[in-house]
């Protein structure tokens, strides 16, 4: 990642709630129909990719997110180094995968801001603007989804007990973080 | 407002969906064969019946896909979700 810009800054905290951007974070989406391009992806690096719905999986390096049935979000669990926007896994996956055409590799570094929530109050920040049901998601370690918060695309992912991340498109994410700024004030 | 079961993501509500039309619309296999009433008859003309509808919808803000749905439009209550390309569970 280069010339990079944080697009949200400082760490804000509320009570039992903070909220913070995590950057650099390398992101993937990857996408395959065929059986090859999941044992493909798998072996190459090691990480299962989840088949069932709103479910992720993690490896020591990586978490794999289900976008949809042939559609996954691979990201960094570590930050990576912020002098360049050359990943050794999108070379990788790039060689077994799109080369021999079983699926596209789109590196979305730079197109998804990831904020880290944690406290015990991240789902009641969520109820507070999204049409999504959390009841059963908030108990669920690992749960995947994709709904709208204010009206904006998000990803949420569950990490633990009190502890999410949230993927949401650039141009919308300080918008958004103001957003929930101003709604975690209230809560 | 109401709630769609996605057949990929499971129960969502309806603003997270987009509606795409009347299903089950076949294209014609020789459109260069086709009077201009028949060929505006396929490409405009939509059902819009007060009753049992086939639609298409698509999970816009969630998997984006596409996927069919039977729904009463007097009562907005769905009798059946299925994918695309299978058959109509009911007629």
């Amino acid at each position: 990642m280069l010339s990079y810009n944080q697009a949200l800054k400082g760490k804000k905290i509320f009570q039992d709630l903070q909220m913070e951007e995590i950057k650099p974070i390398m992101k993937l989406i990857i996408r395959g129909k065929k059986r090859e391009f999941i044992s493909a992806v798998g072996k190459s690096l090691n990480i299962l990719l989840p088949t069932e719905s709103n479910t992720s999986t993690q490896s020591d390096k990586l978490t794999a997110l289900w976008l949809s049935p042939d559609e996954w979000m691979l990201f960094s669990n570590e930050t990576v180094r912020e002098d360049s926007n050359h990943y050794e896994i999108k070379e990788l996956l790039s060689n077994k995968i799109s080369i021999k055409n079983l699926g596209a590799i789109t590196d979305v570094t730079d197109q998804f801001v990831m904020i880290e929530l944690k406290g015990n109050k991240i789902y009641e920040l969520f109820q507070t603007g999204s049409p999504f049901n959390f009841n059963d998601f908030q108990n669920k370690k690992g749960a995947v989804t994709q709904t709208i918060l204010n009206k904006i695309d998000i990803i949420v992912h569950n990490l633990d007990k009190n502890v999410a991340n949230l993927f949401v498109r650039r141009s919308f994410s300080q918008h958004l973080f103001s957003w929930m700024n101003d709604a975690a004030s209230r809560l | 407002m109401f709630i769609i079961n996605c057949p990929f993501c499971g129960e969502r509500e309806q603003s997270e969906f987009k509606a795409g039309g009347e299903a089950h619309i076949i294209r014609p296999k020789q459109p260069t064969e086709l009077s201009d009433d028949q060929w505006a008859e396929y490409l405009f003309m939509r059902k819009n019946i007060k009753g049992i509808q086939f639609e298409r919808w698509n999970h816009a803000h969630g998997c984006r896909k596409w996927f069919n749905l039977v729904r009463d439009t007097s009562n907005d209550e769905i009798k059946a979700v299925y994918k695309m390309g299978e058959k109509p569970p009911i007629k």
